[in-house]
């Protein structure tokens, strides 16, 4: 809490008012979005909503602390999987296979509400962070690439094989319909606002300089493992949150769907859009999933399939070959 | 359950010819990692192409085994040439997470220009009929499996005999340890790259017959498990030592194979999860792997 | 007059944005061992690095035979006959004392560095009985004389030569210089870059005296030995 409420007046001026004129701002365009578009155009916005969250809090993990995370989609479906167990309705729980919630958790007669279900997903995914966390952050670089890598595919294969919990491969449908353009960007925000904060504080700066030099970090005496795992779990957190809202969005989702390209896909835009800046994986995600919307129709009308993909790889090595910093960064940043 | 001996040799064998293909694609990707401190997962791709390449050559225009096999391993040569020339050489003594960042551009760029080009679909893999031949003994298995076995150990030796004998191989060895030191003595640095890509990428394209004859089946995505396969091998044999990651190869060649084999079926889909669960744990309790040298993890 | 071997011309040599040589000259003739006298820090070893081309200076020119050779990278510059021996030796450690020379004698066939070999073990025996150990197991007077071996088997015409007698006891250090003159015998010229003035004076024709990144004195070694300064600070 410290971050927020450091000293009194100074802090709502420069914090809070940007904040809730950001939200203001932010809710008016959604507003006139709403009675303007198109349900489609809708649809693609929320769905971008829900990537800007994925990414940003990626980019905490992967961009500013250094860590090359490709385990992503494994705390993405850990949300996604979470909160629609505890929000499932219950009349529909027989039907489809699904167990009913122990006691515990409220009994068999209960289905949770959207948001304490989504959080719990967060949290959830937050934990699994602090376990996966432990052993792995020790590692470096591409070590700690695959091993995330490792992490996800772990996942996922439990995902297929706890077919009580999870229906196994066939995944569930007919989850309801909780998302909207709303409280995607309700939580855009807020996850804009949480990063972006960390990123000012204390642990914040303990980031950085974990990113610029372990070494000089930890002469410095900044504790590597603590923040590392700081900004892992907040990370995953988020992605958990992204999960349960693309869960709830989509109303289907597969073990296979949080694969290594979901986590490659999240891990390109920050890279892309900028991973120094606090709105970079918001520009990335826009940018790659407009792409994807509007040449998907095309690949398939002419049925050269892989184009989407092959467009995003094009881009992301021309970005890391001359403007590694991103689209977002100054000339000064790239090698 | 009780195995017999027979089931039991039979799937050490399968382990080991598994195991091979592996082995081939750690060592390539161990070359690459030693001199380069590059961990190439484009390498994935080359098996795709490799193995599309002989497709088109053999099955569909019906050019002798031996010229197809010779192209495509060319072909992989070549590429290899290409993607150190276009996406390396500029980053090379930069941060080694954007190398992996590239490696993995390039990769999916490969895959889904094989995908865009070729066919989202799987193709059949067909070998020449004289390879198929199966043979029935105590164990069963198929002149592809013996030809695959014996490729390997034959390229094995010959890479023993070069890194020791020859002064490029020396310099490989050198290089790998300390690159300021190869260049002070003089050694073309870059000229020695090319030549381990070149080499390195071949055999990958190679290995992507072996795959192909193996499962009968090729597809776009084909080079992305062995790819990550061959890293994790690395890892678990030992970084810095090719040995390390050729013995890792073989290793997870047998366990996968004998995770199919020997585990009750529901439990085959678990083969993946299986080597990175491994993975995990040779991470926490011998980081440097099986066979390591001095590496800070 | 011997011809000029190796002539630099007011270079400037930086770490990162600290110049730690500044308008430095010099010239080593042909038959000539040439040493840099200097405290640590003075700049001696960066010199001798800007000469072997591993650093390049960022004002000045460096000429070899009358060809500038300022910006050429360290692998180009030993195929022209300028090798190097540095602070450290930095041997490859994993590899067998053969093999570090072959190595040294990258640019030879198989034949040409069998013959090298064979020169190497006349000046060096002790390498032809380690021939096969692992240069990280040797002792420290033997990892020398490999460094040696390696930095003369390409039969050079100018070595360089950095603080040789660095961390070897005196008995070594006393083997080393006797090598160093044996190699002048050979027809190699030497720069050679050291702390140890008294070892130095026995075999130089010619010193450059150090401070802070600047030449001070330069001369024969009586001459320079006689001059006030230098009695006091090096000799005690």
């Amino acid at each position: 809490m410290k971050m927020i409420c450091s000293n009194g007046r100074l802090t709502i001026f420069r914090i809070w008012m940007p904040f809730i004129i950001g939200l203001g701002v932010l809710f008016l365009i959604l507003g006139v979005c709403n009675i303007t578009l198109d349900n489609y155009t809708l649809h693609i916005i929320t769905v971008i909503g829900i990537y800007i969250i994925a990414a940003t809090s990626l980019n905490l993990t992967n961009g500013y602390t250094g860590l090359f995370s490709l385990g992503h989609a494994g705390f993405m479906a850990i949300g996604a999987y979470s909160s629609v167990l505890l929000t499932y309705k219950v009349s529909l729980r027989g039907a489809y296979n699904l167990p009913l919630l122990p006691v515990i958790l409220g009994g068999p007669d209960f289905q949770w509400p959207f948001l304490p279900a989504l959080i719990t997903g967060g949290i959830l995914a937050a934990v699994a962070a602090i376990i996966v966390g432990l052993p792995v952050l020790r590692l470096r670089g591409h070590y700690l690439a695959v091993a995330s890598l490792g992490f996800m595919i772990i996942v996922t294969t439990l995902a297929k094989g706890m077919r009580f919990l999870t229906r196994g491969a066939s995944g569930i449908q007919v989850i309801s319909h909780y998302t909207n353009i709303w409280n995607v960007y309700t939580w855009v925000a807020i996850t804009i606002f949480v990063i972006w904060r960390i990123l000012q504080s204390a642990p914040g700066r303990a980031m950085l300089a974990i990113r610029e030099s372990e070494v000089s970090a930890q002469s410095q005496g900044i504790n590597l493992m603590k923040y590392k795992l700081y900004s892992f779990v907040v990370g995953a957190f988020f992605a958990g949150i992204a999960g349960g809202l693309y869960a709830h969005f989509a109303r289907s989702i597969r073990p296979y769907e949080f694969s290594f390209f979901m986590t490659f896909f999240i891990v390109m835009m920050p890279i892309i859009g900028g991973s120094r800046n606090i709105f970079g994986p918001a520009l990335g995600a826009i940018l790659l999933i407009t792409i994807r919307y509007i040449l998907k129709p095309v690949e398939e009308g002419l049925e050269i399939y892989g184009l989407v993909e092959l467009i995003y790889a094009t881009l992301l090595i021309a970005i890391m070959l001359w403007r590694s910093g991103g689209i977002l960064s100054r000339k000064s940043d790239s090698s | 359950m009780v195995f017999s001996a027979s089931y039991i040799f039979q799937q050490i064998f399968n382990g080991i010819v598994l195991g091979s293909i592996y082995a081939l694609l750690a060592l390539g990707m161990a070359v690459i990692y030693g001199i380069l401190g590059l961990i190439n997962f484009a390498h994935g791709a080359l098996i795709t192409v490799g193995a599309f390449c002989f497709y088109f050559l053999f099955s569909v225009y019906h050019w002798s085994f031996i010229l197809v096999i010779i192209l495509s391993v060319a072909l992989g040569g070549l590429m290899g040439f290409v993607l150190e020339a276009i996406g390396y050489r500029k980053l090379r003594g930069g941060p080694g997470v954007s190398l992996l960042i590239t490696s993995l551009g390039i990769y999916i760029f490969i895959e889904n220009a094989v995908k865009l080009l070729v066919s989202p679909q799987p193709y059949a893999f067909s070998m020449p009929p004289f390879l198929d031949k199966i043979i029935s003994t105590f164990i069963t298995f198929r002149l592809i499996d013996l030809f695959i076995i014996a490729t390997t150990i034959t390229i094995m030796i010959c890479f023993g005999i070069f890194v020791k004998r020859n002064k490029v191989g020396i310099a490989m060895r050198g290089i790998s340890e300390s690159v300021e030191t190869a260049r002070m003595v003089g050694i073309n640095v870059n000229q020695v790259i090319i030549w381990s890509f070149i080499v390195a990428s071949a055999i990958a394209a190679l290995t992507g017959f072996m795959w192909g004859s193996k499962y009968g089946q090729i597809s776009y995505d084909m080079g992305f498990m062995p790819g990550v396969i061959a890293f994790v091998s690395i890892v678990i044999g030992g970084i810095g030592s090719i040995s390390g990651a050729v013995l890792g190869g073989f290793l997870i060649g047998l366990i996968q194979t004998f995770s199919i084999g020997f585990l009750p079926p529901g439990w085959t889909m678990y083969r993946d999860a299986i080597v990175f669960a491994l993975l995990i744990i040779v991470l926490l309790i011998k980081p440097t792997g099986i066979m390591g040298r001095k590496e800070s993890i | 007059m011997k011809t000029i071997l190796l002539k630099t011309e007011s270079i400037e040599v930086c770490y990162g944005i600290i110049p730690a040589v500044r308008d430095l000259s010099l010239e080593v003739r042909e038959g000539q061992i040439v040493a840099l006298i200097g405290a640590n820090g003075a700049g001696k070893s960066t010199t001798l690095k800007a000469l072997a081309g591993i650093l390049h200076p960022r004002q000045g020119k460096i000429f070899y035979k009358e060809k500038e050779i300022t910006k050429l990278s360290a692998d180009r510059r030993v195929p022209l006959g300028i090798t190097l021996v540095p602070e450290g030796r930095q041997l490859f450690s994993t590899l067998t004392t053969k093999e570090n020379l072959r190595l040294g004698a990258y640019c030879y066939t198989e034949t040409e560095f069998k013959e090298g070999l064979g020169w190497i073990y006349s000046i060096f025996p002790i390498l032809k009985e380690r021939e096969n150990q692992i240069a990280g197991t040797l002792s420290g007077g033997e990892q020398q004389m490999l460094a040696f071996g390696r930095a003369i088997i390409s039969k050079p015409e100018l070595l360089l030569l950095d603080e040789p007698s660095l961390g070897l006891a005196p008995l070594i250090i006393k083997e080393v210089y006797e090598i160093i003159k044996k190699i002048k015998s050979t027809g190699i010229n030497i720069i050679l870059v050291e702390q140890n003035i008294k070892m130095a004076m026995q075999v130089t024709d010619y010193m450059y005296v150090m401070e802070a990144g600047e030449m001070t004195i330069q001369g024969e070694p009586l001459k320079v030995m006689k001059d006030e300064d230098i009695r006091k600070a090096y000799l005690g």
